[in-house]
């Protein structure tokens, strides 16, 4: 159905890629973004990842021409847009509050950008019709939106960004209104029909697990610079630094050492292969890679807590060089209990070296 | 809408230029319309006066510059370039078509206007084009235009008031200030006839007053410079005081009576918003819904004519119940009761915001830690209150020292500033007298003005931000609440007389001398004053139209566009609230009495000031609204690829339509009762009610007087009762909020 009705109307958008060059902004004296460099892929979907204040929302809004950058230059697919207007820019953005029109009602508000750019009657019926069905709102076309859920509000928007056929998609934290079973849901939803719709989507998020769930690729910000970005496994797996392991996921960090082939750590010695590094190091350990022993080789230490949370349960234990956090899946009756010395080991999938 | 080439991959670096209208209007105005005038009237036509003949060279570089500009507006051209020639030749022809105008002092015409807007607008389209300005055309051209009207009709007419003040027949002088400064008519303390020194008096008031602040100031400690501002205080006030009651001149005066009625309307405004938030009973809530109109639907100085009918000399308390001679009502006293009607409702406006800001739960916190009523009232709510208090004063004395009516009709023997301002025009043909007194009545307002910015900032009428909490308002002391009530029915049975005497003397042929019914007033009215009322209605209504858009533009663009020179823009379309009328409308006359900008004698200049004294509330009204409505609805408006023109008409107005009506009400109101700025202005074709309406009171024929003042209040309050009524009926904005 979908690439029938593409196919009558002037076909869809060829997904550009996106480039920023060299792009700073600042607001008076204080600068939000300083100079980031990026490319999305044609057709992928990529994440700007960071807490609030590292520049992420800055980025997407000047990619919709709704901020100029202070310098640099933002490219689409080769052509320059940074001083295009952003309504020149053939971009549509999910906004965090939705920013429906609440004097409209559904079919209105998705209708209202072909109506502006002036296609005819025919066409804009057809197209909404198309995309009314995609994002399932069929028979709450002529609802006053202000009548709908937060879900379908959620939706509507979707509606009236892909009814634009819009070269690059930008989200703007659309979840974060939504309740945690919901959010999950759409978001899937969204991930869904930008693949099966090929567009170039930039999406903003302060939640790691989002990024994670959604991406081609995400973008790690903090202060205003890029912190790292690759696809999502390499990000949690490969972090390049401290913040980016602790900002995705969950991460202890103790002082060691490494050379030939072994980390030491407060006497403790266990292989493991990693390039590029050696000496004083920061190991980095997620919690799942975490593993407790009763006897055998390992870091001593002393169990403090154990807590089961129903999938998983979660534990820490008291080493040499500070508490570490752990988790197992499932429900652990093997689990020495709370008091009980133990030898701690760390699973090479696990563990990840920065410099000190 | 912007005929913009579709984006290709190669960029949109060309297309047309949406400037091509704009160059039309601007070429049909150049070859059609008359560009300079020989006279008053803008409609005047002759051959002789299209810019070709009257100045071929202009003609030719403005037909030329256009021609051009408009031609490759219509090609796919490249966006950047064409747009610093937009910039280019549009600002050069602009600047070269106001220069003639100038420097020939030709009044310009129509068809001047017209090529200049647009010239201004093609440059406006030229800058966004161009990318020197990241607005898009609609909004750099609205910018232009905007601080163009800003800057001709409030900057320049302001301006006037201030030069004229020391340029007497074009020589720089500051003998005019020096001469009106040390006049009687200024100020003047020492009275030769009578045998006490008013001199000494005054000298013993100031500085009883200035020793008492001081002592006042240093009870809570001896600080010196707390006892020094006490000291000052009241010095100043003491020596106001003083020379307000001894000596004479509109300087003291002026003073002396916003001094009296600034706390009594301040302290009835409390009264009355106590009330209203917190009475017991619900008629008294509800009345006081009431109170908050009456300003709007009343001319100014009503109430000091009604007040004629009561205690003038043949009033009916003063002459018929107490059998007095008196003309006690002539002079301060008057207008200060005059005054305090007029203005208590204003003060109550304002002090009903504060009121409502005050956090309930606060008080329930102040009971529950065993605080009786009363002292959480005076521990509590009082020191809240005292930052809407200061406003209320501030505005209070504003008001007073720019009321013009009262004093026009009661001021007796006594002088005025603002009455000042409009005699030394009209009586003693003097302008650059005139010019004086402006200049010295706009500094005080603006230096109270600048007062209250200083202590209050923006944010003074709400004393609590944030949603209020829930709870409820803890009900006043009962003996405070029978005191509130008792003050507030005697307020209400006096204004309710005050319009009685109105609505009567109206109907009867000379009240209290030969009180039977006639209609012979309003058939006077029909004839005299039935095409002045039509007429007045007309001018009000355009100008509530044009005041309300370009307040709304005006409002737009400060609070939702980031330009250089927005706050100018702000502070510019807010003077002309702070202005006092009268000095408006000196300066209006000061301004475009001759050379290029004449306009006086036309209906246009009413407009005009009508439209720059109502648009302040204009802006101010869709700011607050603007401020409601979610940024990202516009945003989501223009990635969808909607132009700000677009968005303006597609998202903003339905959305700010309740804002608008009302905006459009008031202003069609206001117009229709103001009169202290349009005084100056009227002519033979163009009288006004209120004008016409003070002539006849002047004159004595009060029953004429009344019967328009009848019909204005009758008709003003239909128009507001069908905008209550019809908003009602829209009562969209609870739902709006709702789903932003």
């Amino acid at each position: 159905m979908q690439q029938t009705v593409s196919a009558t109307h002037t076909g869809k958008q060829q997904a550009v890629s996106v480039k920023l060059e060299g792009i700073v902004k600042k607001f008076g004296k204080v600068t939000a973004v300083e100079k980031v460099d990026l490319e999305l892929p044609a057709g992928k979907l990529i994440t700007l990842l960071g807490p609030s204040g590292c520049g992420k929302t800055t980025i997407l809004r000047m990619v919709a021409g709704l901020e100029r950058p202070t310098e640099g230059r933002i490219l689409f697919g080769g052509e320059d847009v940074t001083r295009l207007p952003a309504y020149l820019r053939d971009i549509t953005m999910m906004f965090q509050s939705y920013a429906l029109f609440p004097h409209m009602n559904v079919y209105q508000n998705i209708a209202y950008g072909l109506e502006v750019t002036r296609r005819p009657k025919q066409e804009i019926r057809e197209r909404v019709a198309e995309v009314v069905q995609q994002v399932g709102l069929t028979g709450l076309e002529e609802r006053p939106v202000a009548a709908l859920s937060g879900g379908q509000q959620q939706r509507v928007a979707l509606a009236r960004s892909l009814v634009m056929q819009p070269r690059v998609l930008l989200f703007d934290e659309p979840l974060s209104n939504l309740d945690a079973k919901l959010r999950k849901r759409v978001r899937e939803e969204i991930r869904d029909l930008q693949q099966e719709l090929g567009i170039t989507s930039l999406y903003v998020t302060h939640d790691q697990e989002e990024a994670m769930a959604i991406s081609d690729l995400v973008v790690l910000m903090n202060k205003g610079v890029i912190e790292q970005q690759g696809d999502p496994r390499t990000l949690y797996t490969r972090p390049v630094s401290r913040f980016a392991a602790d900002f995705i996921g969950r991460a202890n960090f103790f002082e060691g050492h490494y050379s030939a082939g072994h980390i030491q750590v407060a006497g403790y010695q266990q292989p493991y292969q990693q390039e590029g590094i050696s000496g004083k190091v920061t190991v980095m350990v997620r919690p799942e890679a975490l593993k407790v022993h009763l006897s055998g080789d390992g870091l001593d230490g002393t169990i403090h807590h154990v807590s089961f949370l129903g999938s998983s349960t979660e534990f820490s234990v008291d080493t040499p060089v500070g508490r570490l956090e752990g988790v197992v899946a499932g429900d652990a009756p093997e689990l020495p209990g709370r008091g009980e010395r133990v030898k701690v080991q760390f699973a090479p999938q696990g563990t990840f070296l920065l410099p000190a | 809408m912007a005929v913009i080439g579709k984006t290709s991959l190669k960029g949109i670096a060309s297309g047309r230029s949406p400037a091509w209208m704009a160059g039309l209007v601007a070429l049909v105005s150049l070859l059609v319309l008359p560009w300079g005038r020989t006279d008053r009237s803008l409609l005047e036509f002759d051959s002789k006066l299209l810019v070709l003949n009257q100045a071929p060279w202009l003609g030719g570089v403005l037909l030329a510059v256009v021609a051009v500009l408009t031609l490759s507006s219509l090609l796919h051209l490249p966006l950047v370039q064409r747009g610093y020639a937009l910039v280019g030749l549009g600002g050069a022809g602009f600047l070269v078509g106001v220069g003639w105008l100038v420097s020939t002092s030709v009044p310009f015409g129509v068809g001047a206007l017209l090529v200049l807007t647009a010239l201004l607008v093609m440059v406006g389209i030229g800058l966004s084009e161009s990318g020197i300005i990241q607005n898009d055309p609609f909004v750099t051209s609205s910018i232009l235009v905007c601080s163009l009207f800003v800057l001709l009709f409030i900057a320049y007419p302001l301006f006037t008031v201030l030069r004229e003040s020391v340029l007497v027949k074009g020589v720089f002088t500051l003998n005019k200030i020096q001469s009106v400064l040390t006049s009687p008519l200024f100020i003047s303390i020492e009275n030769p006839y009578t045998d006490h020194s008013e001199q000494l008096l005054v000298n013993l008031t100031t500085l009883g007053l200035g020793l008492l602040g001081a002592g006042l100031a240093a009870r809570g400690g001896l600080r010196g410079p707390r006892v020094l501002t006490g000291l000052g205080v009241g010095l100043v006030l003491g020596w106001i005081i003083g020379a307000g009651i001894f000596g004479g001149g509109a300087f003291p005066t002026s003073l002396y009576l916003a001094l009296i009625v600034a706390p009594i309307t301040t302290a009835l405004g409390l009264v009355f918003a106590l009330l209203e938030q917190r009475s017991r009973a619900v008629w008294v809530r509800r009345s006081l819904g009431v109170v908050s109109l009456l300003p709007l639907i009343t001319p100014p100085f009503v109430f000091a004519f009604a007040l004629i009918y009561w205690l003038g000399r043949s009033g009916i308390i003063t002459s018929d119940l107490l059998g007095l001679k008196t003309s006690f009502l002539f002079g301060i006293n008057g207008v200060a009761i005059a005054q305090v009607f007029a203005f208590t409702p204003v003060a109550f406006l304002i002090l009903r915001g504060s009121v409502q800001g005050l956090n309930p739960a606060l008080e329930e916190a102040s009971t529950t830690l065993r605080a009786h009523p009363w002292q959480t009232f005076r521990d509590i709510t009082w020191p809240l209150l005292r930052p809407g208090l200061a406003a209320a004063f501030l505005l209070t004395i504003i008001e007073s020292l720019a009321d013009f009516g009262n004093p026009m009709l009661l001021g007796g023997d006594r002088n005025f500033l603002s009455t000042e301002v409009f005699l030394a025009l009209t009586g003693r043909y003097d302008p650059n007298e005139a010019a004086v007194y402006g200049a010295v009545l706009l500094c005080l307002v603006l230096v109270i003005f600048g007062l209250q910015r200083l202590w209050l900032g923006n944010t003074s009428f709400v004393t609590v931000t944030g949603k209020p909490g829930a709870g409820n308002f803890s009900p006043l002391p009962v003996w405070l609440e029978r005191t509130l009530q008792t003050i507030l029915a005697l307020w209400g049975l006096a204004v309710v007389l005050l319009y009685f005497s109105i609505f009567f003397g109206s109907f009867v042929q000379i009240w209290g001398i030969n009180n039977s019914f006639t209609f012979k007033h309003y058939v006077d009215l029909t004839n005299l004053g039935l095409p002045v009322l039509l007429k007045t209605a007309q001018l009000a209504f355009i100008s509530a139209i044009i005041a309300t858009l370009v307040g709304f533009l005006i409002a737009y663009l400060v609070s939702r566009q980031q330009f250089w020179g927005r706050g100018l823009l702000e502070v510019g379309s807010m003077l002309s609230f702070a202005t006092p009328g009268t000095v408006m409308g000196v300066a209006y006359i000061l301004a475009f009495n001759t050379g290029p900008w004449l306009l006086t004698g036309t209906g246009i200049i009413i407009v005009l000031a009508l439209v720059f004294r109502n648009m302040p509330a204009a802006v101010r009204g869709v700011i607050s609204g603007l401020s409601q409505i979610d940024k990202s609805l516009e945003e989501a408006s223009t990635l969808l690829r909607a132009p700000s023109s677009t968005t303006l008409r597609r998202v903003l107005i339905p959305l700010l339509i309740p804002q608008l009506l009302a905006g459009l009400v008031f202003a069609f109101v206001r117009g229709m009762t103001a009169i202290s700025q349009i005084i100056f202005l009227i002519s033979p074709g163009n009288a006004l009610a209120t004008v016409l309406m003070l002539r006849w009171i002047e004159q004595g024929d009060l029953g004429r007087g009344a019967a328009m003042a009848t019909v204005m209040i009758l008709g003003l309050l239909t128009v507001i009762l069908i905008l209550f009524a019809v908003s009602r009926r829209l009562g969209r904005g609870t739902s709006l909020e709702a789903a932003v």
